[in-house]
Order: structure tokens, then sequence, then C-alpha cells
């Protein structure tokens, strides 16, 4: 879909709007309609127009904040909708070892040991609530992780103080203050070009997950999580990445890391520019014919 | 755009490739060794060069190998060849010459390598990528494996017979995966050959003249040294070596009817409707399950390790492996619940239950899980376990009227007047304590073998030789039990094959108990008769 619109373009001249319009298309297609995503398009909209890099950064990282309340107290509430909901897989004490989970891979997270993928804050860090809340909210694609959006908001956050309290971690240490997404780049063919380059020689990204972003690099079967799982590097050309498909979602990857996996931040490696264009290239990858399947 | 787009990716991976070439570090390992790990009295039994003038194992010298074990085993018998002289197209190293003249010669051959990957190791781009990684690892260019690089000894200036120890100088991972097998012990690939000579009765069967009636014991045992067992010679496609196939030669018949229970299974049934659908282009690790394969495949369920990981080899899962060593979780009656008897050389007791077992167990439920629901696939798998719990207890209380029989001194002719165990000179010699544990050597050392060895797994000689009057008729009976039906219900009921986890299953081994509890009957009988009609 991404190239097909470039390539539609007067002279392969990558448009902004564009990409919004199709990145769009795709999440609509995988979350369904939930207010979370209401709430995303609205920062597509903002990020559009670009009014002020101010606006921006506000948009993206607090947008749950001021909608939902999330306790900081285990409520009863939270304690019945994670028995319910939750404790089949990521088990009674959040250790992950839920009775569904023996044969379930990816292997459901355990909370234990406060190590979370999907953050707005930097590598190491705990998650912030709103951090959990959205992954609650969204689910993790390629994963049994389903979108929650069909518990009320009430009861999606009312867990998060129970997840938090699986782990020592949350009561000795407070969150890093979330990363600044900050204005994006132009995706540009240089941009892109410069992006390439990165994926494949500066940073060698296909030695996991291949030069075509189908997790068969020569190092991907060898991969390991902190929690000693086989972590092979999922297809990502299907473009259903698991901590959300926004170009910002992809950003925030590359510049956070994910916690507890060998895929680290790249916050030190790289300019701010440089991981935009990496999304960009890495977001080329997607081949549209294999989301229909 | 499309054309653009994959002339960037092939030209990326020509970039890297050149990148690895122009890296190339001088990795140093330990060469590819089968035997890794053996001790000295092993490797010189099985790995030493003899030819064909010795056996091999532990009664080497009871035995000479069949012809073909130079094929079969060929670290330990391959003899170089007499009526042609290759020597001076070694020396002068004419590659050339070996193709020319084989074209002629045996032009199957050089088609079926024409036609491998081996001829054009960068025709694709996923062979390119695995040729390049070769390339880093041996620190050489590979335009071409041909038949110089497998079969010329360039020492020895001789023809050889590639082991897999020459295979594992490029394809390391693979041999290191292979070797693994070691950890879980027989039954396995790795120590097939080791399994085929080291019982009595093999040397023994040799010693009456029914050497080469083991014929196909050795055929069967030959995927210990040789690599084209799965992927054939000389064409060693990776597609073929995935397709159930590839696996049947071997495993099938009354001992481990695997073939003959997977292909009638609805997996198998599916596989051969709709083979022209499956991807066999595809490694197992990128199988995309339903897509690719909509049933599995032998490779697809017993070459995943765990947790979304696959190895070169499909003995890592085993709970009940063979399906002949008795569980820790039974009581037995008969003296079953004494094994293994303090023998050290065959497997303990396997205990279903025990950590790594359950383990094992939910790695299977992670391959059943990509089709079925956790619940549907563990409820099967639990009626595997009770099938085999209720089998083994079946089997057990066979074991107790024969040996009650023996116990009571109805076996006719008795252990006095029947030839002993097989090769029980050759056991007291070569074996000791070490081996046997004290009491069982002990025995063999003090009787000379003559008394009987019933049941699991000492006990199965009489389905490979007769002697003089041993094994009697009821032993016999009682080892098609265990050793044929149960066997073949386990596979049945494992492979999801209903028939023959019955048919062939669970009724034989019913027809059998019929037979042991009538000749057991018989035997009192004219036992009993004997002793009023001819007093002592």
């Amino acid at each position: 879909m991404f190239i097909h619109r470039i390539s539609n373009e007067k002279d392969a001249c990558v448009d902004e709007d564009n990409v919004f319009e199709s990145l769009q298309w795709q999440s609509e297609r995988r979350i369904g309609d939930m207010k979370p995503k209401v709430l995303l398009n609205r920062v597509s909209f903002w990020c559009v127009t670009a009014v002020t890099s101010a606006a921006l950064m506000q948009s993206i990282a607090p947008v749950t904040a001021h909608e939902v309340k999330i306790p900081t107290e285990v409520t009863d509430l939270g304690k019945d909708t994670y028995k319910k909901y939750c404790s089949p897989c990521h088990g009674e004490e959040g250790k992950g070892d839920g009775p569904v989970a023996r044969s379930m891979l990816p292997k459901p997270r355990d909370f234990t040991r406060g190590a979370y993928k999907f953050r707005t804050t930097p590598s190491g860090s705990l998650p912030t609530d709103e951090d959990i809340y959205r992954t609650i909210s969204f689910g993790v694609p390629n994963s049994t992780m389903i979108p929650w959006d069909i518990l009320t908001e009430e009861q999606r956050v009312s867990v998060i103080p129970v997840l938090k309290s699986f782990s020592e971690a949350f009561e000795v240490r407070k969150p890093d203050s979330p990363v600044e997404v900050g204005l994006r780049v132009r995706p540009t063919e240089k941009c892109l070009a410069e992006g390439k380059k990165i994926y494949e020689e500066k940073l060698e990204c296909w030695k996991c997950h291949g030069i075509e972003g189908r997790g068969d690099g020569p190092s991907a079967a060898e991969q390991e999580d902190d929690f000693g799982f086989p972590i092979k590097p999922f297809d990502f050309t299907t473009g259903k990445f698991k901590g959300g498909n926004s170009p910002q979602d992809v950003y925030l990857r590359f510049t956070t890391g994910l916690n507890g996996t060998p895929m680290p931040s790249f916050a030190k490696e790289l300019t701010d520019e440089e991981r935009w264009c990496l999304t960009y290239y890495v977001m080329s990858l997607i081949k549209p014919e294999e989301t229909k399947k | 755009m499309k054309k653009f787009g994959i002339g960037l990716c092939l030209s990326a991976m020509l970039f890297t490739s050149v990148a690895w070439a122009a890296e190339l570090p001088p990795k140093k390992e330990t060469p590819p060794d089968l035997y890794e790990g053996t001790p000295d009295w092993y490797r010189a039994t099985y790995k030493d060069n003899v030819g064909l003038r010795e056996g091999s194992g532990p009664f080497k010298d009871y035995f000479k190998p069949q012809m073909l074990d130079m094929y079969w085993q060929p670290n330990r018998h391959y003899e170089p060849m007499k009526n042609l002289d290759h020597s001076i197209f070694i020396e002068k190293e004419r590659r050339d010459l070996c193709i020319t003249c084989h074209e002629e010669a045996t032009p199957g051959v050089v088609r079926d390598w024409r036609g491998s990957g081996h001829k054009n190791p960068k025709s694709t781009p996923y062979l390119s990528a695995r040729t390049s990684e070769i390339e880093k690892r041996t620190n050489r260019i590979l335009n071409e494996v041909d038949c110089f690089d497998c079969h010329a000894d360039t020492k020895k200036k001789q023809i050889r017979m590639p082991t897999g120890e020459v295979c594992g100088e490029c394809h390391r991972p693979q041999f290191d995966d292979f070797l693994r097998e070691r950890e879980m012990g027989r039954p396995n690939h790795i120590q097939s050959w080791e399994a085929n000579t080291i019982v009595p009765w093999y040397a023994e069967a040799a010693r009456r003249g029914y050497l080469y009636g083991q014929h196909g014991c050795d055929l069967c045992h030959s995927g210990a040294e040789k690599c084209d067992v799965c992927h054939t010679r000389h064409k060693f496609s990776a597609a073929e070596g995935r397709q159930p196939e590839a696996c049947i030669t071997c495993h099938m018949g009354p001992d481990h009817p695997d073939a003959e229970s997977y292909g009638e299974s609805k997996h198998g049934v599916i596989y051969h409707k709709e083979e022209e659908h499956f991807d066999f282009n595809r490694p197992l690790s990128e199988v995309r399950p339903g897509k690719d394969y909509r049933t599995p495949t032998c490779q697809f369920c017993h070459m995943y390790e765990k947790h979304g990981r696959f190895i070169h080899n499909p003995v890592m899962k085993g709970i009940w492996r063979m399906g002949t060593i008795p569980p820790k979780n039974l009581e037995y009656t008969s003296s079953l619940k004494d094994y293994p008897y303090g023998i050290k050389i065959i497997g303990d007791k396997i205990d279903i239950y025990s950590e790594e077992n359950i383990a094992k167990r939910s790695y299977w439920l992670e391959v059943c899980a990509k089709c079925h629901s956790d619940r549907f696939a563990d409820t099967y798998l639990k009626s595997l376990d009770e099938f085999m719990f209720q089998a083994h207890t079946l089997a057990d209380r066979a074991q107790k009227i024969v040996e009650d029989l023996i116990a009571d001194g109805y076996l006719y002719p008795s252990a006095a007047d029947r030839d002993p165990y097989p090769l029980s000179d050759g056991i007291e010699k070569q074996l000791s304590p070490a081996f046997l544990g004290e009491p069982i050597y002990n025995a063999f050392k003090t009787l000379k073998g003559k008394f009987p060895v019933v049941g699991p797994i000492l006990g199965v000689y009489g389905m490979f030789i007769q002697q003089q009057d041993n094994p009697s008729n009821i032993e016999n009976m009682y080892n098609r039990l265990w050793f044929w039906y149960k066997l073949q219900g386990y596979k049945g009921t494992a492979h999801v094959q209903q028939d023959v986890s019955w048919w062939w299953g669970q009724a034989p081994m019913m027809m059998e108990f019929t037979k042991i509890q009538s000749e057991a009957a018989r035997l009192r009988r004219e036992g009993r008769i004997e002793k009023v009609a001819l007093p002592k």
C-alpha cells in the first residue's frame, strides 16, 4: 500500500498526507472501532497540519491521560477483571504461566520482571501507566493479546495497578519521563535511502530481520529473550507491528527499545532524524498482498 | 517500483555477501566428530577403520561385517577401490575428469548432481545467503560443490565415502544439531549403528550362518554416518528431506508402523490429497501452519524442538520413545517391578510425569496448538498416555503368566535342556558388571546363560533369532504382544490412526493374550499328566 501510493505520485516523491492516509487505512483494518484509535487519528491530523512541535509532543503521550483516570491502588474491580480476562494466559500471579500459556507462542508476558516491550519511556525504564493502558486497549498484533476494547474503560484501567503489583520494580522505581517524539521528518526519497543505509549497513538490522524484513536473517533463529524463550523476529512485512503500526509507534520502538528482548534502543546510535528515516524505510518494506492473508 | 525494490534487495544481498567475504574471520573450531564425547573403547570398536575384516561393537570379534557395511558405516568398514586406480585424478585435482567419465559411467549420478543445489549454490537468493554463510565459515569461495569435494581424500589420495563428518565441514550447524541426538539417548539416528551390532543376538545369528539374514538391519540402521538417508544422494534436496516419504522406507512395519499410521491418518490423507499446495521449499521455521501446510508432516512435528524453534533432528521431544520401556508410574506384578534389573546399558523406567517430560509434552502442545485448541490436543495426548498405561499393564499381566510358568518348572524344554541366551560366552568375556550390573553379570558368569530372559528390552532376542528350543512358543507370543502389537497400537494412537491403534494394536495384543493363556494352561496340564504318568 505504502509503496504503491508513493509510485502513484507525480515524481515518486513521498507525499506526507498520502503516507498518513495509507497508514490510517492500515490501522483501521486492524484496530477496529475503538476510542484510542479515534484519538490516534486525531494525533495524525495534528501531525499533518503540524501546527507547532510543542502541540505535537503534547498530543502523543498524554492523549489518554486526560481522557481516563488511572487508579493507583488495586481495587476489587481490578482483581476481578484480571482474574477473569487476564489470568488464563498471564497466570494468577502474573508470571505468564496461566493454564493455557504452555502451548501459546509467543508466550504471554511475565509481569514479575517489570520488563515491558512497548513504552514511551527510554530503554530499561518501567512503562508509564498510560503505556500499559495503551497496550491493553490496542492489544499486541501477531500474538493472542487481543485489543480489550470489549471491556469498559473503567475495567481496563482497573487492571493497571494489578499488573504493576506483580513486580517489585514499580515500588522502588518510577518510570522515566516519556521521550519526546518531536516533529516528524518529511519521508523523502533521500530520507528513505538514508533509512535503507542504516538498516543494511550502519546497524545491519538484516542480521536478525532479514534483508526484506521477513524475520529470516542469519541470526534470527538464535535470538532469545530475557525470560529464556526463543524470540525469532516475526515477519513485519505484513505491517502488523506489535507496538502499533503508525510511524510514531515504529519511531518510538527505535527510540525506546524493547525491554526484555534483544531489540535495543537506538536513541544513542541514531539522531532523531535518522530514526525517522529508518522508520520510513522499515514501513516501506510492508508488502500489501501479505496483509490480505 | 516493484522491480526496483527487488533489484535493491538483490543488490543489497550481493553487497552483504561481498562484505562477508571481506570479513572471513578464520574461526577455529574442532573438526566435526560424530563420536565426540564417547569413550575410547567405543571409538575403537565403532569408528576405527577395519575394513571388512572385523565386526563392530563389543562383540566385533564374533562376526565379520556384511559387504554393504562399506557403505552403511564407512568410517569403520569402508575399503578402497581395487579395480580402477583413482589416485591420479585426485593428485592432479582433475575435478573435470570425474564428471567427464562418470557422465557416461554413472549418468544418473551426474544428472542428480547437476540438478542439485551443490551444482548451483548461488542460483536463488535463499541458496546464495546460505552459501555465503558457509563461505564465511569455511573461509573459501564456493561456486560449486562437486564430486571432488565430497569424495576425494586428498591426504590418502583415495576415493572416500563421505560420512557426516565430511558434510559437517560445511554444514556445521546441521551437524551439531544432529549430534545433539546423543543427549536424548537411544533410540536415535546417531547411535543407530551402535544399537544394530551391540545386541548379542546379531553376532549369534552370524555365528549360526544367518549374517545376511540381517541384511535389512544394517541398511535400516545406516543413518548414523550417512546424511543421504532423508535427502537422498546425489540431489540432496532439502525439499525432499522435508516430505514425509523421506522417512517411510525405514519407519514402517510391525515394530514401528510410523508410515502406515501417519499416512492413513487424516493428517496424512490430507497431505496426500493436497500435496501440490504444500510449500516444501520453505525451511520448517518459515512454514506458516495452515497456509504452507494444512496438516503437519513427520518433520514438522518431530523436528520442532521447543518454543517456536526447530532443530535438525527429530528425537528431542520423545517421551514414550519406542513404546517398549515400561513407565515408572505403574505397579507391576511380573519381574517388571524390578526393571531394569541393575543393568546400566538399557533405559531406566520412564517417568511420564517428570518435570522434563511434562515440559516435553508442552512442546508437543505448542505444535498441536498451531491448528488445534490446547484443550483438544491435550485431551488427545492424555488419551495416548492412558492407552500406553493400559497397554503396559496388559503386557505386564502376560509377562506374569510366562514367568509363573517358568518359576513352576513348566517351561518345556526347560532352560537346562535348550540353548543358552544368545552369545552368552561373548557376554561373559566382553562385558562386565560395569555394563550389566553385578547380579546380572554374575548370572551369566555362573550359569553361562542357561536361564530364560523375558520381556523388555533384552528378552526380545526371540524376535530375531531362533536357537535350539530357545525361545519357546509362549515366549515369542509374549514378544509379539509387547514388541509388535503394543508398539503398533502405540504409534496408531500417537499418530491419530484409529484402525492401527485398535486392529493392529489392542485387539491383536488381546489375541496374543488368548494364546498365552491357552499355551500356559496346556503346558501346565501336560506337566501335571507327566508327573502322574512318568513318576521320577
